[in-house]
């Protein structure tokens, strides 16, 4: 279905004709199955390059009037970019990609939607500073990761969650209001998200972000944690055999081994207790053989080798990072206590050099999109938060539901390809089991939502809080009585908020 | 045609890309902050994904599958691409895509189809097919760099004759031929001084075959290199030596794709580095200039040798029998950085993109006849990030960068100086 | 509804004895210590269980009844717990006071309401565990409602945005519907439900826990939270260290928090730890002439492991940071009686004694606080500094608290106004200043991030869209607006 004609000469007086398209050949690069599935998206009417936040709401108003459905994206990785339905306008964020303010002082940043990890990282990095970046890849929107998806990382250890440090707010609303959250309402700043009264923040991020289903967030703040590397990136080589190698007497990358789950967990519980360390995970172990290799080939050489299910089946990954050789000297010996106690011991030294040898790794991750390698069918399950204690007890579960897709060839046999990763010195954590299917076999258009499915009965066999209810209106449905009937309340905040249910609605 | 560089060959590529968007960036651990961040030419001037390597994949399957016609536009997008492969590069650091081959693919489809190349572009295939040169200048005057002085030339010495029975060859390509000929002739000082001595093709040189390459226009490629090899054969060419990056990266990295090349081929970087360590070549004048150094495409990236690989994408993306992967990791980049550092009183800056990662002059693929406007912007990109270095000047390997950026000065306000490294090379002998 | 039908209705839902109709009782509740007045409430009632208070704001919603909720003891400061309608119910929940989980392992605490600083802290310190405490709050104070109202805290270290160390909680909304937020929202029962309920974020897209937070129990009433809660450290050292200059005193702090070095983290004015130190009014007056204007206290800690290797890193970290500012952290400030040790426990523990702290100096105090930046900071003590000399207000009646906050990167800034409340000339003068003050730092950039009172007005103002959108959620989770009428933009 085409955009009426009026109505797009009403977008191009907002945008300018340069910003604003309807050709097919254009909408072509917008609705492209996902290597995971066979669907193709339903083609958006049009797509539009908005460069300030006025636009953006002149657009919204417009789409409302016109009950036209919109989705902001910027870099369109995840499927919630793309339309589920007709009449479908892509707001592409990309010219809004303004770094408005690094404050140096104050340890914040406002930032535009376009901008980019690589981007603000490495700008950051001048200036003695730096923020948990999402294990997305340097391509990824920051304000997209911190307000409008998940936002794990993995540095989360010593410090949190992306959305913890969102420090001021600007959303166009689904109906085209703009409001400002927290210190930003008042003018006051941009250094403080929550307020003033009750936290309206609370409606744009909740475990996952609304991925566009509630407005348009234009800008950001996000606090700022002190960098302790050098103000540029150490890196070395080319690609695809980047190495960087942080200071060695304030950095290092340590990785033990666990005969059971349960010590990995012990582990992690007590390094937790003593805040020493920057980055504690129980890391995938196939995922980490995909980020080390450089083709699929290489990967299948490593992976039968059995190197990285040997050594990485139930690893702790450790990262030190310290202002002095002192202090690293003692987190190391506080680390060597616990490890001896729980009955750790190191990875092969082929193992754990990768990690010394690339501590991009704890920095951009600049390799991540490598997961995808294996011909690009994979997805996420679990994806969920509670204690260490419970995430262990969730993983644990994994293989009754996960070990039948194995059997039957459906899924790479990685059982333990599962990450845990521990957020402000353990008092919460996040799990994640990634899986990867094979796009040849005659049953894969299924195999992911099986999985996703099996994962999510296993949740409700076990009363474990393994994932938080996904953003589609079947699941949250089914699910939601189960989960103290919050489909209820997203959907009533979704009606008040989008009356029109403009806003890229649920699928 | 040897291998699989069909567009219907290139389906695993299509299919499997996950719009991470990495083709539009430098690779994360080469980023150096907001600026200078962006590696896709295209992509950085319309904003638009279809304007990007991972655009003009899910451009191809649509055209593959039919399910996009050839409406007005469309083709003159699929050319406004540079090929400078910065996205092929970028997306190889993590996947096994053949992201520019699919983008080189798709504009044969578009020939095929009869909706390509743009006019300009025909006209430069029609100029090599009669005159052997893309400007369609006679023939005869193809070795005319050997008697005129160019403005642009940095040595002064005489014009060594040229051998007739060397192994090796001096390959000048099109644009030192007729356009820059000081390029030539400061190649041809370079390699004397060295104690080279070269064959010069003469009226038997021609068009490389890059450019109807790059534009679809692949049975007349074929021809031309057939056509080309066939000389190298009949004069008993062992090695090659080009002062062109262009013309370098397409005997390295296309005609393996069409036949056996049996000739080293080295560019002129990499023999003046070779000589200078092996103590044939000193550099005795100084040239007191602070410069920056321009990654040619086909120098850098595209550079790496093209082996031609048959075979089956097997479960989970195995490749049988194993393939060599071109991810730029082995482009020229050093030596030409070495040359310019042994010349007394020149001072190198890297600009935030370089080496594999270096953003394009402009000119590829093409554009700069078929879209120049778009090749000037992009230049001028580029000379914003040289200027940002501090330098004097940008330096080069390759006339079409030299070209691009020259074209692109007068509208500039700070006048920076471009050369190509054999002017500065033959300055400081 | 008339009065007696409301305390027979609700005397049979909650039993009589849960039930206060007692005038004079009443009536203590249409005041509280900030001199905010309302209409007297018609009954005070305690419920002891959630599903006491699901049947009284089911109840409220047939009836129309305003419900106030309180869980800390008095004074109240803030009028917030004052009716804002008539015939309201005040919803004490100080018998919902059960301490409902200690989670050692994973460092959380599960509570009612009514669980007060005064219980909580020995509670934890028996399974070596400390919470992170607001500055030195009353032994009866809520510490559901001091997190839910985002309370500065002394420890910025531990604090990752405003609504940090509050985890999950149960709420009942304004509908009467029961709600679990993050990780405790299932899947199944509470009873059912497996997980350690930490996971403060969710469920799905929403983050229901900030919606409550800072509301002033105008959406839900929440009956239990889990709050994060901290390793009791083996071996901790004070620091103190003297300053006039506030903002050569402050530029430091900077660097400590961003290096995490240290725990402990504020600064205060003679006045205010003269008034934290005290032990009775002699030792008050003269610790407040004798103690520095500025005192930058701050703690580090060893934790379970080599706690004196740690020490001595951190130590050396804090001398060389102050030190390059020319200031020098000191165990004991010179001149002065030991101080460390009674300032230790001061911070490590609610005030138990009466009265409390801050009322001890005068009888009253009025706090005027908000939220800036940390560098910002001094320019508005000074801004204020201006108003209270205009205003003629005694030096020696003006406690300054700056505390640092998420991390540093903001800081609450603390005016303490201590007066005598049955003066009446000097209860006006009070009221102009706290007015006049708050308008002007508000028009400076101070941000009022828990606007109680008159700042409601001030912060609301400016915001037109904000309180749009937050009468939508109103709308949705308390539609007939039985919960807390009259607060914030609710009115």
């Amino acid at each position: 279905m085409a955009l009426a004609p009026e109505i797009y000469r009403e977008f191009e007086a907002i945008v300018g004709p340069a910003y604003i398209s309807d050709r097919e050949y254009i909408l072509a690069a917008l609705r492209q199955p996902q290597p995971h599935s066979p669907f193709k998206p339903v083609s958006p009417v049009a797509v539009l390059l908005p460069e300030t936040t006025e636009q953006v709401q002149a657009i919204v108003r417009v789409c409302n009037r016109h009950g036209l459905r919109y989705i902001a994206t910027v870099s369109s990785l995840i499927s919630f970019a793309y339309p589920n339905g007709p009449n479908t306008i892509i707001l592409h964020l990309k010219r809004m990609n303004r770094i408005v303010e690094i404050n140096e002082r104050d340890r914040y940043a406002v930032i535009e939607s376009g901008v980019r990890h690589g981007q603000l990282r490495t700008e950051l990095m001048r200036y003695g500073l730096s923020y948990p970046v999402a294990s997305v890849g340097p391509g990824g929107s920051v304000l997209a990761n911190f307000a409008c998806s998940s936002g794990d990382n993995h540095v989360e250890y010593g410090t949190s969650r992306s959305n913890r440090y969102l420090a001021g707010i600007e959303w166009v609303t689904p109906t085209g209001e703009i409001l400002r959250l927290g210190s930003l309402a008042t003018h006051a700043g941009w250094f403080n998200a929550d307020g003033p009264g009750p936290s309206l923040r609370g409606l744009i991020k909740g475990f996952a972000g609304q991925w566009g289903g509630l407005g348009v967030v234009t800008r950001i703040a996000i606090g700022l944690d002190a960098w302790k590397g050098p103000p540029e990136m150490p890196t070395e080589g080319r690609s695809p055999r980047y190495r960087m190698r942080l200071p060695a007497d304030c950095h290092k990358v340590l990785i033990f081994k666990f005969p059971t789950l349960d010590q990995v967990h012990d582990a992690m519980q007590a390094i937790g207790r003593t805040e020493i360390g920057f980055s504690v995970m129980k890391y995938f172990n196939a995922s980490a053989a995909l980020l080390a290799t450089e083709s699929a080939n290489e990967f299948w050489e490593l992976w039968n080798s059995g190197l990285f299910q040997r050594e990485l089946a139930r690893p702790l990954f450790v990262y030190l990072s310290t202002w002095s050789a002192e202090e690293l000297a003692y987190e190391e010996r506080v680390l060597h206590d616990i490890i001896a106690e729980t009955g750790g011991e190191p990875v092969a030294d082929e193992v754990l050099d990768i990690y010394r040898e690339n501590m991009d790794f704890f920095v951009l991750v600049g390799f991540l999109q490598r997961v995808l390698r294996l011909g690009g069918a994979w997805a996420p399950t679990k994806l969920g938060g509670d204690s260490v204690s419970h995430m262990f007890e969730v993983a644990k579960a994994i293989p009754e539901f996960f070990d039948g897709f194995i059997a039957r060839g459906q899924v790479l046999d990685a059982p333990d390809n599962f990450m845990i990763t521990p957020a402000e010195y353990g008092h919460q954590a996040h799990i994640e089991l990634l899986y990867l299917w094979d796009r040849n076999q005659p049953d894969w258009a299924e195999v992911g939502l099986q999985v996703m499915r099996a994962s999510l009965e296993n949740d409700l066999e076990h009363h474990h809080h393994g994932s938080s209810p996904p953003r589609a209106k079947a699941m949250l449905e089914r699910l939601g009585p189960r989960y103290s009937n919050c489909h209820v309340w997203i959907e009533r905040l979704k009606a008040a908020f989008d009356p029109n249910d403009v806003s890229n609605p649920m699928p | 045609m040897t291998a699989m560089n069909r567009l219907e060959d290139l389906r695993y590529t299509m299919e499997s890309c996950n719009h991470c968007g990495q083709c539009k960036w430098v690779a994360g651990p080469r980023t150096t902050g907001w600026r200078f961040a962006e590696i896709c030419p295209i992509h950085m001037r319309h904003h638009f994904d279809a304007y990007s390597g991972q655009g003009l994949l899910n451009i191809a399957r649509e055209l593959l599958d039919g399910e996009l016609s050839y409406e007005p536009g469309l083709v003159d997008l699929i050319y406004s691409c540079t090929m400078c492969g910065a996205c092929d590069t970028a997306c190889k650091s993590i996947r096994d895509m053949e992201v520019l081959d699919t983008i080189a693919a798709l504009r044969a489809h578009c020939v095929d189809a009869g909706h390509g190349p743009p006019a300009p572009l025909t006209r430069a295939a029609d100029a090599i097919a009669t005159h052997g040169n893309v400007f369609g200048r006679p023939r005869a005057e193809r070795d005319g760099w050997r008697h005129t002085p160019a403005r642009e030339e940095g040595g002064s010495g005489p014009i060594p004759e040229p051998s007739s029975s060397s192994e090796i060859a001096y390959f000048a390509g099109c644009a030192a031929c007729y356009l820059q000929t000081g390029i030539a002739r400061d190649s041809a000082r370079i390699l004397a001084a060295g104690g080279w001595d070269v064959q010069i093709l003469g009226s038997d040189e021609e068009c490389c075959g890059r450019l109807l390459w790059q534009t679809g226009q692949w049975q007349a490629a074929e021809q031309q290199i057939e056509r080309n090899l066939a000389i190298f054969r009949r004069r008993g060419i062992k090695t090659l030596v080009t002062s062109c990056a262009e013309c370098f990266g397409a005997f390295r990295g296309i005609y393996p794709r069409f036949a056996a090349v049996e000739v080293e081929v080295l560019h002129i970087s990499e023999v003046i580095a070779r000589m200078l360590r092996e103590g044939a070549l000193r550099f005795d004048r100084e040239v007191d200039l602070h410069v920056t150094y321009h990654d040619p495409c086909l120098l850098g990236r595209q550079s790496e040798p093209y082996v031609p690989w048959q075979g089956e994408i097997k479960s989970f993306g195995l490749h049988e029998p194993p393939k060599t992967w071109r991810r730029g990791h082995d482009g020229v980049y050093d030596a030409p950085r070495e040359v310019l550092r042994a010349i007394p009183g020149v001072t190198v800056t890297e600009m935030a993109r370089h080496e594999e990662n270096a953003l394009c002059c402009g000119a590829g693929g093409g554009v700069a006849a078929a879209n120049p406007v778009l090749a000037r912007w992009t230049a001028n990109e580029r000379l914003d990030e040289a200027e940002a270095t501090g330098a004097a000047a940008i330096v080069s390997c390759c006339p079409q960068c030299r070209g691009n950026f020259t074209a692109a000065l007068p509208r500039r306000d700070r006048a920076l100086d471009v050369f190509d490294l054999t002017n500065l090379a033959a300055r400081a002998l | 509804m008339r009065a007696t039908d409301r305390v027979v209705s609700l005397s049979t839902l909650l039993g009589s004895d849960r039930c206060n109709a007692d005038p004079d009782t009443l009536q203590g509740y249409a005041t509280d210590s900030s001199g905010t007045t309302g209409p007297t409430p018609s009954l005070l009632v305690r419920p002891r269980h959630r599903n006491e208070v699901i049947d009284l704001v089911r109840y409220a919603n047939a009836h129309g009844t305003s419900l106030v909720p309180l869980s800390s003891g008095p004074p109240h400061c803030h009028g917030d717990t004052v009716p804002g309608a008539t015939n309201a119910v005040i919803v004490d929940c100080r018998d919902m006071n059960r301490i409902l989980r200690i989670d050692p392992l994973n460092r959380s605490v599960m509570i009612e309401p009514g669980v007060h600083y005064g219980e909580l802290v020995p509670a934890l310190a028996a399974e070596g565990l400390r919470c992170t405490l607001p500055l030195a709050p009353r032994g009866n104070k809520s510490v559901l409602t001091s997190c839910l109202e985002r309370e500065a805290r002394l420890i910025p270290k531990y604090q990752y945005d405003a609504v940090d160390p509050l985890l999950t909680l149960e709420v009942v909304y304004g509908t009467g519907d029961d709600f679990r937020t993050g990780s405790a929202c299932g899947p199944g029962t509470l009873d059912e439900l497996r997980a350690d309920k930490v996971n403060p974020w969710g469920p799905g897209p929403i983050d229901f826990f900030r919606l409550v937070s800072g509301a002033q129990g105008t959406l839900g009433l929440v009956t239990w939270a889990n709050i994060k809660t901290e390793v009791l450290p083996p071996e901790r050292e004070l620091y103190l260290t003297p300053g006039d200059d506030l903002a050569r005193l402050i530029a430091p702090v900077d660097q400590l928090l961003r290096r995490r070095v240290v725990d402990e983290c504020l600064i205060v004015n003679a006045v205010t730890l003269a008034a934290l130190l005290a032990r009775d009014g002699h030792e008050l007056e003269a610790l407040r002439t004798a103690l520095p204007r500025w005192t930058l206290i701050t703690g580090i800690s060893g934790l379970e492991r080599r706690p004196r290797e740690r020490l001595a890193i951190l130590g050396r970290y804090l001398r060389e940071i102050l030190g390059a500012a020319d200031l020098e952290p000191l165990a004991e400030l010179p001149g002065m009686p030991a101080l460390n040790e009674r300032l230790g426990q001061r911070l490590d523990n609610p005030c138990g004694t009466e009265p409390y702290w801050k009322f001890a100096p005068r009888g009253g105090c009025r706090d005027l606080f908000f939220l800036t930046t940390l560098h910002r900071a001094p320019q508005f003590v000074a801004r204020f500094d201006e108003f209270a000399a205009r205003a003629a207000w005694p030096v020696a009646d003006l406690g300054v608290y700056l505390q640092p906050v998420i991390q540093g990167r903001g800081c609450h800034v603390e005016f303490q106004l201590l007066h005598d409340p049955h003066d009446a000339a000097s209860g006006a003068r009070l009221h102009d200043l706290f007015l006049d003050a708050s308008h002007a730092l508000h028009r400076d950039g101070a941000f009022f991030s828990r606007p109680y009172g008159p700042w409601a007005e001030l912060v609301y103002r400016d915001d037109p869209a904000g309180v749009a959108a937050l009468r939508k959620v109103k709308e949705i989770f308390d539609p007939r607006r039985v919960l807390n009428p009259g607060k914030l933009c609710f009115r």
